[in-house]
């Protein structure tokens, strides 16, 4: 099955291979330079996730793809949705912001030095009937330090890959080795 | 050259690139879609009873009850790229300690144009309570009727339908009869 396969890759000698591998390599280089730029750009450690669990349902289903931004300078408002990541859980959830309390910053000489207010926050998920208290994890209140991004764009769909590959990591190999191979045995 | 394989992979190619440029040409055009409606929203009734929340199961605090009513045309906000409306009414107001408080007391998912014409006449959905516990010497607060649009893809939008003409002030908390 591989036999032609094989005499082709002899025919077309070491010098070729190292040209796949290289042009292998910049394509992985330069996806990691989009992510990282784009991180850069909207101040959030990761600008686009996909949505994992049902509880923003009927807007954001599982798969969907949500673009978010973080601005250094703008507060959060209620009704904003907001990606969070509370320390010690490992999936950063989504949901909207139902209350914001904006403490001003205690003494005068953090007054005098211009400090924006601290933010305590508290969401709920449109699905969900209570608000996200037992999802704090013994945290009164949500605060900026937490929170990963704003949602301001959606794309139906296209994260399903991500999921399906989690779900079965036989799937996230198949790919991984026919991608290599392919890069690897092509002709230009 | 032309193998069963690059041909595959070239209309696969050409497919997906098709599909991007179509969903990016469906979110532009929602940029013509900048409808603004306005509504009315009245306060018809606050009180303050005293009572317990999941949150502080134990303490004694004040919990505001607020009767409202609003009447707003939406159908103009709903256009090929609205997947939905999420509706919300949100006080507003600084408290003495100048903590300054948004707090979400109602909310209703709108799905279709049909259901688009609100007009409800209800009580605040979630609790009501203020950082300190009491409602004692906070000073009147705003409530306003916002909207977010949320698309088959693309941007989200966010917008102000009604508010209060005066801020509304919270009465004493009187014991529960």
């Amino acid at each position: 099955m591989f036999t032609e396969e094989i005499k082709a890759f002899r025919r077309l000698g070491f010098r070729h291979v190292l040209l796949q591998a290289l042009n292998f390599a910049t394509v992985i280089a330069s996806g990691l330079m989009i992510w990282k730029g784009l991180g850069i750009i909207t101040n959030s450690e990761s600008p686009i996730v996909v949505v994992l669990s049902g509880s923003m349902e009927p807007a954001f289903y599982r798969g969907d793809l949500l673009f978010l931004t973080n601005p250094v300078s703008e507060q959060y408002k209620t009704g904003d949705i907001t990606v969070y990541k509370i320390p010690g859980a490992d999936i950063p959830i989504v949901h909207r912001v139902l209350e914001t309390h904006d403490v001003p910053p205690k003494g005068r000489k953090a007054k005098e030095a211009g400090e924006p207010a601290s933010q305590l926050m508290l969401t709920k998920g449109d699905n969900n009937y209570v608000d996200d208290l037992e999802l704090y994890q013994g945290l009164q209140w949500l605060e900026r330090k937490h929170i990963v991004g704003k949602v301001r764009g959606f794309l139906p769909y296209v994260g399903y890959v991500t999921i399906a590959m989690n779900d079965f990591p036989q799937l996230k190999y198949a790919l991984l080795g026919v991608l290599g191979l392919l890069a690897l045995l092509q002709r230009e | 050259m032309h193998s069963i394989f690059s041909r595959i992979n070239n209309v696969s190619a050409l497919l997906s690139s098709c599909t991007m440029a179509l969903l990016a040409a469906i979110a532009l055009s929602t940029l013509v879609f900048n409808a603004d409606p306005k509504g009315d929203l009245a306060i018809a009734s606050i009180k303050v009873y005293p009572g317990t929340t999941r949150r502080y199961a134990k303490t004694k605090q004040d919990l505001a009850f607020v009767n409202f009513n609003i009447t707003a045309d939406l159908t103009p906000l709903f256009h090929w790229n609205t997947k939905q409306l999420f509706l919300y009414l949100e006080a507003e107001y600084i408290n003495a300690q100048g903590v300054k408080n948004d707090v979400v007391i109602w909310d209703r998912i709108v799905r279709r144009k049909e259901d688009a014409n609100i007009n409800v006449a209800g009580k605040n959905k979630y609790n009501f309570r203020e950082l300190s516990a009491s409602f004692k010497n906070v000073p009147p607060a705003n409530y306003s009727l916002k909207y977010n649009v949320m698309p088959y893809v693309g941007y989200l939008t966010y917008g102000e339908i009604a508010k209060t003409v005066e801020p509304v002030a919270f009465p004493r908390s009187q014991p529960r009869v």
